[in-house]
């Protein structure tokens, strides 16, 4: 398979899945990504996330739509283009009764690249994510931790153009999931491998990815940087806990500031700052007798940027 | 984390888009994936000795105290001969059948996706997972004749035992195919179990293994004609007993020539061999991919 010069790396065209049961996952999903970028798809669970990346490595059978890699449709030539990838699953795929080496040795054969530039890569992968000394012990005895270290390299260690991760870090306590960010980010500097990230962690999108797309009930609804997709909702925010909270919002529109700056979600009312102050809203609340129970001024974060995109808050999905 | 600027880059030649070129692996995926199965299997004993008991309990117990207690014509050995190669027609099942249980346990613990992913054909899964189960197979069978054998089953060596071997072969293909369809069909564990004695045990009763197959209600015999393991014990008997086994295919036949019943009963096996691992392939290959 000869991959098309200057084609993206990844390519969504209207990528469209319905499963059985009319279950439309995913629809008309669009986007490219840049060989050497770390690219995110971010959303709650049930989104379409990993119906897309399936779509990509071709487990998942589109309904409609193509998906490319490097130019090469995936439909067309399904083992070629996944000789150019590799996949981190959220689960553990290794075989545990065996040892590390002869985990990381079956990719190797798997993938064609079983030669001394694959095994040297094998040993180069290994001592850089401090497993070398682990290799020849069987998976079952290696820590969580190691484990997704292990998953890593297994993926790396074919060389692939385009890394897949699918939720690579759900169910890692806190200090093994920034260990991994490390690794990746490491590797992917050492490697220069394109990244296509599914997520619902909102700090990991920010962190790894250069560029993230917000995935809600199966469509992209927003696709930038993570720097400008916070910058759309200006420096600080204002959130209210109060009984009232519709009314209230009401009373914020009547005073100037624009709907889609207030967001009502149960009884926390969040306003992006713009053009008014944060003292002036809460005088113009309490000037209407409102009860406010709690007032916070904080800097936007992803879940502010989700939830003025798609209404839900990602957190309430985990 | 010390951060070092040395990059891991391949030393091979690489093509214009700065890749090295995908090459055809020496070693066929198959044959990759089957010594994966070893040596997953390897490290499971019980997955080797579970399915020889109970054909070794017939061979080395129950076949001798039944020729012990029942008076045949033909003798105590000879009907001990004729129940220990039965034997062989419940292990190739009962392993097939344990074998076609690691592809479910692959699906659960997520090893599948991992070879769904990789670049090779689908096929290449199942053939590698046959392939294994056969190697199995022909040890524990190789123990279970020795076995029976030193027990006092009287075996005929020659050329003849080549249909043994090719009916033993063709008759575990087909039963792996089963078990490789039955996996995708019951993915579950628990209900894949409960199927097992309906195709592993269930025709052991019926296809002539204890009793030749004329001695059953006409009806009932001449169902059991249609059961591959009917074919395949007859097989078994004509290869490895001389001319006492061609009663087995004469009861199937009912011709005189021996070699032309053996060949007949042999295509009937490869018949139902090549359609139930072509769906087999077919159902994996499908299932696969949602």
């Amino acid at each position: 398979m000869t991959m098309t010069i200057g084609a993206p790396a990844v390519e969504a065209i209207e990528l469209d899945k319905v499963y059985a049961g009319e279950v439309h996952a995913v629809k008309g999903l669009s986007f490219r990504v840049a060989p050497g970028e770390a690219f995110g798809l971010l959303g709650p669970n049930g989104a379409g996330k990993s119906t897309t990346i399936g779509m990509l490595n071709t487990t998942v059978r589109p309904t409609s739509g193509r998906a490319l890699l490097g130019g090469v449709d995936v439909a067309e030539d399904p083992i070629g283009t996944r000789a150019r990838s590799s996949v981190v699953f959220q689960d553990t795929v290794v075989d545990h009764p065996l040892t590390g080496r002869q985990n990381l040795d079956l990719h190797l054969r798997l993938w064609g690249t079983d030669d001394a530039a694959g095994r040297a890569r094998l040993s180069a992968l290994s001592e850089l994510v401090g497993l070398g000394e682990y290799l020849d012990r069987p998976v079952a005895t290696y820590s969580g931790g190691q484990r997704r270290r292990m998953e890593v390299v297994r993926a790396l260690v074919s060389d692939p153009q385009v890394l897949f991760l699918d939720e690579p870090t759900v169910g890692l306590d806190t200090r093994v999931r920034h260990d991994l960010f490390d690794v990746l980010a490491t590797l992917r500097e050492r490697t220069g491998v394109t990244i296509l990230m599914t997520t619902h962690y909102l700090d990991e999108a920010e962190r790894l990815c250069d560029r993230i797309a917000i995935v809600d009930g199966g469509r992209i609804v927003a696709c930038d940087t993570p720097a400008n997709l916070l910058r759309a909702l200006g420096d600080e925010v204002l959130e209210l806990r109060l009984n009232q909270p519709e009314p209230a919002g009401a009373a914020l529109r009547a005073a100037g500031v624009p709907p889609d700056d207030i967001l009502v979600i149960g009884a926390t009312v969040t306003v992006v700052l713009r053009a008014h102050a944060a003292d002036d809203l809460v005088n113009v609340l309490r000037e209407r007798s409102f009860v406010l129970r709690a007032v916070t001024t904080r800097r936007p974060t992803f879940d502010d940027v989700y939830l003025r995109l798609t209404g839900d808050r990602i957190a309430d999905d985990h | 984390m010390t951060t070092t600027t040395a990059p891991i880059t391949p030393t091979l030649p690489v093509t214009l888009d700065g890749r090295r070129p995908h090459r055809a692996r020496p070693v066929p995926a198959a044959l990759v994936l089957a010594k994966r199965r070893l040596a997953l299997t390897v490290r499971s004993p019980r997955a080797l000795v579970v399915p020889l008991m109970t054909p070794i309990l017939f061979a080395l117990v129950i076949a001798p105290a039944l020729a012990n207690t029942i008076a045949v014509p033909a003798g105590r050995t000879a009907y001990m001969t004729f129940v220990a190669l039965a034997t062989v027609g419940l292990l190739i099942p009962l392993n097939c059948s344990f074998s076609g249980l690691g592809v479910i346990v692959d699906r659960q613990q997520g090893a599948m996706r991992e070879l769904l992913v990789a670049p090779i054909r689908r096929s290449s899964i199942v053939l590698g997972n046959m392939l294994a189960a056969l190697a199995l197979t022909t040890l524990q069978l190789v123990v279970l004749i020795a076995a029976s054998a030193l027990r006092g089953a009287a075996y005929e060596t020659g050329l003849r035992t080549l249909w043994f071997v090719a009916a033993a072969l063709v008759f575990a293909v087909l039963m792996y195919g089963l078990a490789e369809i039955l996996s995708v069909r019951l993915p579950s564990p628990e209900e894949y179990i409960a199927a097992v004695p309906a195709i592993a045990i269930v025709p052991f009763f019926f296809a002539g293994s204890l009793f030749p197959i004329t001695s059953l209600p006409h009806w009932l015999g001449a169902a059991a004609k249609a059961l591959p393991l009917t074919h395949a014990l007859a097989l078994f008997r004509y290869g490895m007993t001389g001319a006492s086994g061609t009663r087995a295919l004469h009861n199937i036949w009912g011709l005189q020539s021996a070699p032309e019943m053996a060949a007949l009963s042999l295509v009937v096996l490869l018949a139902y061999a090549a359609l139930i691992v072509t769906a087999a392939l077919r159902l994996f290959t499908k299932a696969g991919t949602s």
